[in-house]
């Protein structure tokens, strides 16, 4: 019981990093119906800025005299605005030029995958091949929970995944950005009339959904401090059929479908040999949508995001 | 105060207008009527500046507003700055937001400028919309969607309000209402209307002047009560 429980927790510090990718894919299809498929390697980005910040900021000639909590403090912030204007530039220099011409569908999809794969052999170009190392910014404290093992950073990732969806969740469905992001998803046409400029829209879905995926990709050099180019990949694509399960265009499907996914395969990995874990994972997660093609949340032609 | 001349427009390559002028003045009604691909709809999303796929690109000719080109002026400009707008055909509700949402949302660029009371005004025009406040708009009937698409342009506190068939799939009864309410707006608020109509008997009847398209180009044009009794149209136009 206990180990299933410690298990428990591990899924949950899984599941918080997939639920923070599958968020930022669920925005972007929402409002634009656009698979962004460079997102896993925003992610990427995102750790490898998050290394820039907080080394810069802990220079070791004591530059800034920070204590390694304000650089956590002040390296959270800055890696969230610098990866939202990595994915608002993409958005403009890939997205925006092909949507205009008013190109299918399809072609943006392929763009996006190019991009994804710009991203992450450009930093292999630029930074070389030897790997990163995230400085250690938060003093790992182990609290015994009745014989579980909880560290503070995993409390600090499920605690940030939770406050995230929660705050997203509020501004999709309470504000006037949110509204506006609903409408473009229902009819794009129909948005200009009412005087609201369609591009400030998607620039704020953008940059909502990259800086989300940076400080998930913080959080996870935090968490596994070892960096390299492909880190995205993998972790994005699951993150991407994660939002798909949970029905994607809508924020809890994509925090749902990202704890889901997260939980069979931690519990596949240690009930049975770990080879096991990504056949039965999607497996899983293949019959959920043999049972449902739109996904958990997902409802055919009514509501996205 | 609009003033349309010598527009060209085209799809593609596929030319919709062939050079077509007219103008509205301040405060009046003016109809654009004509069979189906006659270049109603091209128009008003011509003068909406509305960008392709779904609209034209002006090729010839110029659109002004009191005196003053508007074609490079992007469409959420000209709801903002010229406060002309357009509840397209088919209305183009947002279904998945209530009616409230859709009409606040409405009111983006003319944020703190009493939003609460110009709803009220909305709901005084159409009662059935208050009743449904809550409500999904896609759970509305036909009419009350054709309503709120009207409210929802006026939320915009528009003075020019383009019409693009609003009485589409209207029972008789509901559409003879909306066209009272239209032509209220006109008489007691000065708001402009360009309404586009299949329906030009009624048409002719609420606007003062009218226009009449025919394959890109206008063939006739006049004082509304000369066009519903001009013979040709008559023929061509309302069933004999």
């Amino acid at each position: 019981m206990e180990f299933f429980l410690q298990q428990c927790v591990n899924a949950l510090q899984w599941g918080s990093f997939y639920a923070l990718i599958a968020l930022g894919y669920t925005l972007v299809y929402g409002v634009l119906r656009l698979i962004n498929f460079a997102h896993g390697d925003v992610f990427m980005v995102g750790a490898y800025l998050a290394f820039f910040v907080s080394t810069g900021l802990l220079a070791p000639e004591g530059m800034f005299g920070f204590s390694r909590e304000i650089v956590l403090i002040l390296t959270i912030p800055l890696t969230m605005i610098l990866t939202s204007m990595v994915g608002v530039t993409l958005e403009r220099v890939a997205y925006r030029p092909l949507m205009r011409k008013g190109a299918h569908r399809l072609y943006v999809v392929i763009t996006a995958l190019m991009c994804g794969l710009i991203l992450e052999n450009g930093n292999l170009a630029l930074l070389g091949a030897s790997r990163r190392t995230l400085p250690t910014l938060l003093d790992k404290t182990v609290y015994n929970i009745g014989g579980i093992a909880v560290t503070n950073l995993k409390l600090l990732v499920v605690f940030t995944a939770v406050l995230v969806f929660f705050a997203l969740y509020f501004i999709v469905t309470r504000t006037r950005m949110g509204m506006a992001m609903r409408a473009v998803s229902w009819d794009r046409f129909a948005l200009p009339l009412m005087g609201i400029p369609l591009e400030q829209v998607v620039v704020f879905t953008f940059a909502l959904g990259s800086s989300i995926a940076g400080l998930g990709g913080l959080l996870f050099a935090m968490s596994y401090p070892v960096l390299d180019p492909y880190m995205g990949a993998m972790t994005g694509w699951k993150a991407f059929i994660a939002a798909v399960v949970g029905g994607i265009g809508d924020v809890r499907g994509a925090f749902v479908g990202g704890f889901l996914l997260a939980f069979v395969e931690i519990m596949v990995a240690a009930f049975l040999p770990s080879t096991f874990r990504d056949l039965f994972a999607f497996s899983v997660l293949l019959f959920i949508l043999w049972q449902r093609p739109t996904g958990i949340f997902g409802k055919p032609l009514t509501t996205k995001i | 105060m609009l003033r349309v001349t010598n527009l060209k427009a085209a799809y593609g390559k596929i030319e919709a207008l062939h050079g077509i002028s007219f103008h509205v003045e301040k405060g009046e009604i003016v109809t654009l009527i004509g069979s189906n691909g006659a270049g109603k709809s091209t128009t008003l999303k011509a003068l909406m500046r509305l960008q392709p796929p779904e609209s034209p690109i002006v090729t010839e000719g110029d659109i002004t507003f009191d005196g003053v080109s508007i074609l490079g002026v992007p469409a959420h400009r000209v709801v903002s700055d010229i406060r002309m707008t357009l509840a397209p055909e088919g209305r183009r509700i947002f279904g998945n937001l209530t009616v409230m949402e859709n009409l606040q949302l409405a009111s983006w660029s003319r944020r703190g400028e009493d939003t609460d009371k110009k709803i009220q005004h909305v709901f005084d025009l159409f009662p059935r919309l208050a009743e449904r406040a809550r409500q999904r708009s896609d759970t509305l009937s036909g009419g009350e969607q054709q309503m709120l698409a009207i409210g929802r342009a006026l939320m915009t506190k528009c003075s020019v309000l383009l019409l693009d068939e609003p009485s589409m799939g209207l029972a008789p009864l509901i559409m003879y209402d909306l066209f009272r309410t239209l032509k209220k707006l006109n008489t007691d608020e000065g708001l402009t209307i360009i309404v586009v109509e299949q329906n030009a008997n009624l048409a002719l009847r609420v606007a003062d002047r009218g226009y009449v398209l025919d394959t890109g180009e206008i063939i006739a044009e006049g004082p509304a009560k000369e066009l519903l009794h001009k013979p040709e149209i008559k023929a061509a136009y309302l069933g004999g």
